[in-house]
């Protein structure tokens, strides 16, 4: 017992080294550092194809002027009458990811935690880093 | 002798399949960059963690543990180690997929690096529970065959 866990340390720290030093590299140098809170990067979802269901949680005004090509609006100004749409939309199969304008906004996880809450059947939900700024190149 | 080829090939199975799924969740080859991101979102997909940073510490570890587990599985000093280690990630999986399972979740296991297919659970949980009793001969014949002298 006593020495199969003094094993596993070794083998636990041994590991430790390597995680440590590539995810230091990957933080530092790559743009495609691991996000939390649901996030992810818009070359993270080009490497899944283009099944995404994109959602676009931002004020109709904004929706109307530009969005992304094939997005759905759905925010919580207008959730009620937003959300039969968004559901009709909705493939089990294809991921959803919200998106608003970028930086500091919280539509995008507003809306995200929302769908997570009232539609827990909604398991492929992400957020865009960087939002519609980071679509547009802006 | 009979006995001793079963556990070789039992030890090569085990570590050939733990050496592959941490290498192909270290490097996307198919698109040349890392792979930790889309395991990241395979974690998080589980919805077990409290935290989602913790999906990210763990995107970063487990890969390599299951790599270095596999490897130290044929250094004697290291072997029941690593077959701890694996017997461990096998049956903390087990349980998560069991859990995903039970809450009916349709989610990518991402076992094997990017995984596009929803998740069979019937023939993970079947493939993973071998993977665990192979894990579990390993464990039990590092400790039958250890000997004193490995000790001093």
């Amino acid at each position: 017992m006593k020495r199969a866990l003094r094993q596993l340390a070794i083998v636990l720290a041994l590991a430790l080294v390597p995680a440590l030093v590539s995810g230091a590299i990957q933080v530092q140098w790559n743009s495609e550092t691991p996000t939390s809170h649901g996030e992810v990067t818009l070359a993270m979802i080009h490497n899944w194809g283009d099944k995404v269901l994109w959602v676009d949680a931002r004020t109709r005004s904004k929706y109307d002027h530009a969005h992304i090509p094939g997005a759905i609006l759905l925010n919580e100004d207008e959730w009620d009458s937003l959300i039969s749409p968004f559901l009709d939309a909705w493939d089990p199969d294809v991921p959803v990811v919200v998106y608003c304008d970028g930086g500091s906004c919280d539509a995008s996880h507003a809306v995200a935690d929302r769908l997570r809450k009232e539609y827990p059947q909604v398991t492929k939900l992400h957020v865009l880093k960087g939002g519609w700024s980071a679509w547009s190149g802006k | 002798m009979v006995g001793k080829i079963i556990v070789l090939l039992l030890r090569l199975v085990v570590a050939g399949v733990f050496l592959y799924a941490g290498v192909m969740k270290i490097w996307d080859f198919k698109h040349g960059q890392s792979a930790t991101p889309d395991f990241t979102v395979a974690i998080q997909h589980f919805e077990i963690l409290p935290y989602p940073d913790l999906a990210v510490m763990l995107a970063f570890y487990l890969p390599w543990l299951e790599a270095i587990s596999a490897l130290a599985l044929f250094v004697r000093r290291l072997a029941l180690g690593a077959a701890t280690a694996i017997t461990g990630m096998t049956a903390i999986f087990l349980i998560a997929l069991a859990s995903a399972w039970h809450r009916g979740l349709d989610i990518s296991c991402g076992c094997f690096g990017k995984d596009e297919v929803s998740t069979n659970y019937p023939t993970l949980l079947l493939r993973d529970g071998l993977l665990l009793a192979a894990a579990l001969v390993l464990v039990w014949r590092e400790c039958k065959t250890a000997a004193p002298a490995r000790d001093a």
